[in-house]
């Protein structure tokens, strides 16, 4: 190749990118605080409209441009994830080197695969029609997570998806085990099957779902779950509510949540509100809330400080039980597509309970793409 | 990088700042009146069996974290009104060749696998947290390999189902309250300080200014003592024999050293640290 292809080729390239980012109106996403510092909806960055999973071609080209500390490799290869003009790849892999210690027991620390998981997405009618799957290598054999048929209406602004899928309700943080996220029961490990009508027009984006709701168990009773999430983004700002109802022989499941973000430049926050009356649980039912509040400091490029703090009251008719968890993580991308994360997590619960009490610290290698 | 003060002042930034600042004011709770799992010291406790066991110190403590209510994974929950039954004999969801409880057999069980590790299927339990202690993946084993019988049913004798402190806990410097919980309703006429004998490292009475059975809670006995606890060991004595012996309100004589006869102590030993412990 001559010096002057090269040049045409990297000039592109890098007209790409630019032109790919500005496209999106200067907005982003891959974690909540990434879209709210940006200024994005989920849709911009991941192929799935709620987030998660696969990234889009925006979404790898942010992580290659803007996300890491610095680029390497030449210019010119840009992974979009389109491997064909059909077909599109990505992946995740987290492993991990984690320490805890609980109350009166011996203090553990291990190696471990968190996951290791693969996407593929079928465009077959481009922009329109797309066959959607996420699967998980590991741990343990092979799982299948998102298994999806998802096809979007004209301009882009309605979509409906039908299969296996995450459902939507408040934000879909990486970690499952946020108490925002194991209140609801909805989340990365916890797929439903379902249908799912969406909107992304404007500054919304909202979506409805109706879903076995057997938390990925077999469907054994004739209701279903109806989850719904509508967020209004705008690039300094965004709230949403979500609302789930989940109909079931053990009882009626009502949620409701509030969320939203603000950008401050470097610091961005985050919060989110979740209050569920459950009938399933307990003779006499059972009212739970969580909150999260979250703020993400982008120190320079490539290097984020999170520090979070979640509060969960697991039943409203006892006092004195609520537990609290404090985490302060250090977020790593020296370069594209890998991810250093170091965090140390703190629960505080009743005395009572070793477990309410424990401190985690990990270390972890993220690679995707 | 600089903090854009303009945009934290404007009106959504005055809006939002409290909202955060009202996120991170909730506090842990500080445990009152509560058992190991955050729920109201019971009226009649269950009677400890190795299921019981597993269900107060795994099920109810770590695993119900997820598995309970309508949207517990895979269907399992694990709270102590339906752990029993859907474990028992029920194909995994997972691993639909395997049952989750197999009785008899602990290494064909996918409770097991899951806990262990070692499962064909997702990650080992509990999620994102470190393995359960080896002794109660050993309780769970035993459990199996016994036929993974249901919980007993209570006996006739009064007995004493759990303590706080427990019996071997070394509880926070301060402690100037006990609590003990019996599996029946205690004759308060005979919860006297007597009947309840505190003795330190050195053999040592240490006062108990007041024995009562609390509101609504008749099954519970609550020892006030007379100064807070220094450091060091303690053992806590109820009677079953003698003039001060204690009883149920049906006249069971307590069956302290649990023979299944009425009679005998209780005896629990408990530490003290020098600093909090939590």
């Amino acid at each position: 190749m001559s010096r002057t292809q090269k040049q045409f080729r990297t000039m592109v390239v890098r007209w790409l990118g630019i032109a790919v980012l500005i496209a999106a109106g200067a907005q982003v996403n891959a974690e909540p605080y990434l879209a709210a510092q940006m200024g994005l909806k989920c849709v911009q960055c991941h192929v799935n409209p709620t987030g998660g999973g696969m990234r889009s071609v925006f979404g790898n080209t942010f992580a290659q441009t803007q996300l890491a500390a610095k680029r390497i490799g030449a210019e010119e290869d840009l992974w979009t994830g389109q491997v064909m003009k059909f077909l599109s790849v990505g992946g995740n892999a987290r492993a991990n080197y984690s320490w805890e210690d609980v109350p009166n027991q011996a203090g553990t620390n291990e190696f471990d695969v968190e996951e290791a998981r693969a996407y593929l997405d079928f465009g077959v009618i481009p922009n329109r029609l797309s066959v959607y799957i996420d699967q998980r290598f590991a741990p343990g054999d092979s799982t299948n997570l998102e298994a999806n048929v998802r096809y979007w209406f004209k301009e882009n602004a309605f979509y409906v998806k039908a299969g296996r899928m995450y459902l939507p309700f408040g934000y879909r943080f990486e970690d499952d085990n946020a108490f925002v996220r194991q209140l609801s029961g909805i989340n990365m490990q916890a797929p439903d099957e379902g249908v799912e009508f969406g909107l992304e027009s404007g500054s919304w984006s909202a979506q409805i779902a109706l879903s076995n709701g057997a938390g990925g168990g077999p469907e054994n009773d004739p209701g279903k779950q109806v989850v719904t999430r509508a967020e209004f983004v705008q690039s300094r700002w965004r709230a949403g509510v979500s609302l789930a109802y989940n109909d079931t022989d053990l009882g009626e499941r009502t949620g409701a949540g509030a969320f939203a973000a603000f950008n401050l430049g470097p610091v961005t926050l985050l919060g989110e509100v979740d209050y569920f009356d459950d009938d399933s649980i307990g003779p006499d039912g059972t009212k739970l809330m969580a909150t999260l509040a979250e703020a993400d400091w982008k120190v320079a490029q490539g290097h984020n400080v999170k520090l979070t703090y979640e509060w969960l009251e697991p039943n409203d008719d006892i006092d004195e039980d609520e537990q609290t968890r404090t985490s302060v993580l250090y977020e790593w991308s020296p370069i594209q597509f890998v991810q250093v994360r170091a965090g140390v997590r703190v629960y505080d619960g009743i005395p009572q309970n070793d477990n309410q009490n424990r401190k985690q610290a990990f270390l972890q290698l993220h690679g995707f793409f | 990088m600089r903090v854009d003060f303009n945009n934290i002042m404007s009106a959504k930034g005055i809006l939002l700042i409290p909202a955060m600042l009202v996120l991170a004011a909730c506090t842990a709770g500080n445990g009152e009146g509560l058992d190991q799992n955050g729920q109201p010291i019971p009226i009649v406790p269950p009677v400890q069996s190795d299921f019981q066991e597993i269900q107060d110190t795994v099920f109810t403590p770590i695993c119900t974290q997820c598995h309970i209510g309508a949207n517990a994974p895979q269907g399992l929950r694990l709270d102590a009104a339906n752990s029993y039954a859907l474990l028992v004999n029920v194909a995994s969801n997972e691993v639909p060749a395997l049952l989750r409880v197999n009785p008899g057999n602990p290494d064909q069980s996918y409770i097991v696998q899951k806990i262990s590790g070692t499962a064909a299927v997702g990650g080992r339990m509990p999620l994102g947290q470190a393995a359960l202690p080896q002794d109660r993946i050993d309780l769970i084993r035993q459990w199996i390999a016994a036929g993974a019988p249901p919980a007993s049913v209570a006996p006739d004798n009064l007995v004493v189902t759990s303590s706080i402190p427990a019996s071997g806990e070394v509880a926070s410097a301060g402690l100037d309250k006990l609590t003990v919980i019996f599996a029946g309703d205690v004759d308060a006429t005979l919860a006297a300080s007597g009947t309840f004998e505190l003795r330190d490292g050195f053999d040592q009475p240490v006062t108990v200014a007041q024995a009562r059975v609390p509101a609504g809670r008749p099954n519970v006995v609550e020892l006030k003592l007379a100064h807070a606890l220094g450091a060091g060991s303690y053992q806590l004595a109820v009677r079953g024999q003698g003039p001060v012996a204690l009883a149920d309100t049906a006249g069971h004589v307590l069956d302290g050293d649990a023979d299944g006869s009425a009679g005998g102590d209780f005896l629990m030993s408990f530490d003290v640290s020098a600093g909090a412990q939590r």
